[in-house]
């Protein structure tokens, strides 16, 4: 027999209010779990897709905050913010520029608001810039208005390579040309155009979104960005696509904040259902350990014996939540992605490990067995001949 | 053991509590001298001060004067340290409540002192019930058991260290007569082999069992 045994046997004298307090702590290492899963997550989604997969370097965007610039060509629709397509020809002449893609964004939500289709314009210079951006079949546009299929939205729309699709928006057939090789980013839900056919399908004709560059030498990155700010009009700005990668998580950080107040609020009914419980505990035990200590329990015994039921109570239900909280963080970024305003990664946006799990655990685990320290600094005082006497 | 051979040793003790602006003298120049292997009868009314009697010779209250000589310690000026030591070690206690853990078998019950003496007691434990009768109960839980048989349980716990004293606090005050004859003849049995028993009674019939009777009343000892 050693102290575990008589903390557990403790704990199965109030099953009930043992297993609340462990469902306090689930919910805290669940929760815990899944907020850093999609943190963490959402994070590396968007630093995938826009930093380091899609070989863009800068972009020329509208003069104003980087952030709503950033939103803007993240979430396409049409902005009043655009850049001049005069601007293409001068950028390329720089000698650090090795391509130029300008390109129109925008969405289009049918009626019902059950749907929103991307559309980007681009020109025969994605295929340089964007070393992901790949024909699983068909090839470039045929005419002014053939389409090139992201993966995904060619298999929701069952489309092949000549199939010919009508756009009631637009009210207009569109031939497939094309289909993309699936990579797990944007891309796969976007319908391609030509360029010159997309502003003109939104009567934005030489307006563009913003303009995609790829550099010939990254690390002349500054003195790059800073020549080409002298190449462009003062009202357009040159973004580092870190730059618009940090934008997107500013705009997410309040969602951030909104996740991490939800941790700490289960984390403090951990904490006041932990020193409820113990307190409750030890007072209803009062006589029992005086007695303990009538028999040569010291204020160590005590202390231990207290802090080993907390240990046990906070072990199992920290242990559960972790596994919960990987099990269920998937449903959870599926669930965020309805939510976000600024930027969705089409990838997972909830990213759980074991790692992540082990940091819930660990820390509920800590922050549980620190809660029972006063319920068992209370016992430790307990004088045994006051409490016989006068209990 | 100190030097009159006294196990236990009480000159002009008295101890004071203080409730609210009124201070009670629970016990008055009190003097007890136990050899071991004695049987002593603590016998008064309640609120006579035989419970703070036990507790100074149980090392569990200091007196506010007077010398106090457990075994061959001088317990006035003890740390706390030391006086868990002494209990741990010198003292088993037994109680009108017989104050089992109910999630505890028997067994781990009985080992439960051991726990706190860093001792692997099992072996004993097992002896020990088997004295008290109840070597077929070792896996029982508390609630299982009868009255007597608890109170049999709490014996056999307060002897698992070994100790020289065993202080009984009204130990068949919840059981029956039959169950309460029981127990002081376990207690007789325990004594023989040399434990000094010192046992707080109500009961007539029963302390006259005990080897000698000590009278309390008002905080004051009589022979």
């Amino acid at each position: 027999m050693n102290f575990m045994t008589v903390a557990w046997s403790n704990l199965r004298r109030n099953p009930v209010r043992s297993i609340l307090t462990g469902l306090s702590l689930v919910v805290s290492a669940a929760t815990l779990t899944v907020v850093i899963g999609l943190d963490k997550g959402y994070s590396s989604a968007v630093n995938s897709e826009l930093v380091e997969s899609t070989g863009v370097h800068m972009y020329i965007t509208k003069e104003g905050c980087p952030i709503e610039a950033a939103s803007v060509i993240a979430q396409g629709g049409l902005s009043p913010l655009f850049v001049e397509e005069e601007l293409v020809e001068r950028v390329q002449t720089h000698p650090n520029v090795d391509a130029v893609l300008p390109f129109k964004l925008f969405t289009v939500t049918v009626e019902d608001g059950s749907r929103t289709d991307i559309f980007m314009g681009v020109t025969p210079e994605i295929q340089r810039v964007r070393p992901d951006w790949q024909f699983a079949s068909g090839g470039w546009f045929e005419s002014e208005y053939s389409v090139i299929l992201g993966a995904e939205i060619a298999q929701i729309e069952g489309l092949e390579i000549g199939d010919v699709t009508y756009s009631e928006e637009f009210d207009r057939e569109f031939n497939v040309s094309g289909i993309l090789e699936r990579n797990y980013g944007q891309d796969d839900a976007t319908i391609f155009l030509p360029l010159a056919t997309a502003q003109r399908l939104v009567q934005r004709e030489g307006r563009l979104s913003a303009i995609a560059l790829k550099l010939t030498d990254i690390s002349l990155m500054d003195q790059s960005r800073n020549e080409l700010r002298a190449m462009i009009p003062a009202d357009s700005n040159v973004l580092g696509s870190r730059e618009l990668g940090d934008g997107i998580l500013q705009f997410y950080s309040s969602t951030r904040v909104i996740m991490f107040i939800m941790v700490v609020i289960a984390f403090v009914i951990s904490v006041f259902g932990i020193v409820n419980t113990m307190l409750m505990a030890v007072l209803e035990r009062r006589r029992e350990i005086a007695y303990l200590k009538c028999v040569g329990a010291g204020k160590t015994d005590i202390l231990k014996l207290i802090t080993f039921e907390t240990f046990a109570i906070c072990v199992a239900g920290s242990l559960l939540g972790a596994f919960i909280g990987l099990a269920v963080s998937p449903y959870f970024g599926n669930f965020m992605r309805s939510l976000l305003v600024a930027y969705v990664p089409s990838g997972s946006i909830a990213q759980p490990s074991l790692s992540i799990a082990l940091l819930a655990f660990l820390s509920c685990t800590l922050i549980g067995v620190v809660c029972s320290l006063y319920p068992a600094f209370r016992a430790s005082k307990i004088v045994p001949m006051e409490v016989l006497r006068n209990e | 053991m100190n030097n009159n051979g006294y196990l236990i040793h009480m000159e002009s003790v008295s101890k004071d509590f203080r409730r609210g602006s009124e201070t009670i003298h629970a016990l008055r120049e009190a003097n007890l001298s136990v050899h071991p292997g004695e049987f002593i009868a603590v016998v008064g009314h309640s609120g006579s001060g035989k419970t703070t009697l036990m507790n100074i010779i149980g090392c569990l209250d200091r007196p506010t004067s007077g010398y106090v000589r457990i075994a061959d310690h001088k317990i006035k000026d003890l740390p706390e340290k030391e006086l868990t030591q002494i209990r741990k070690t010198t003292i088993g206690f037994v109680f009108q409540q017989f104050f089992l853990i109910p999630t505890l078998t028997v067994l781990q019950n009985v080992m439960l002192p051991g726990l706190f003496a860093r001792q692997n007691v099992e072996k004993r434990a097992r002896e020990l019930l088997g004295l008290v009768g109840l070597k077929n109960r070792l896996s029982h839980l508390p609630d299982q058991l009868s009255g007597g048989e608890m109170q049999r349980v709490a014996i056999a716990r307060s002897l698992i260290n070994n100790p020289s004293i065993l202080l009984a606090d009204e130990p068949t005050g919840n059981l029956d007569s039959h169950n309460a004859g029981n127990i002081i003849s376990m207690f007789e049995q325990f004594n023989r082999t040399g434990l000094t028993i010192v046992m707080v009674t109500h009961n007539p019939d029963i302390a006259t069992r005990c080897s000698k009777i000590v009278h309390i009343e008002d905080g004051c000892l009589t022979a």
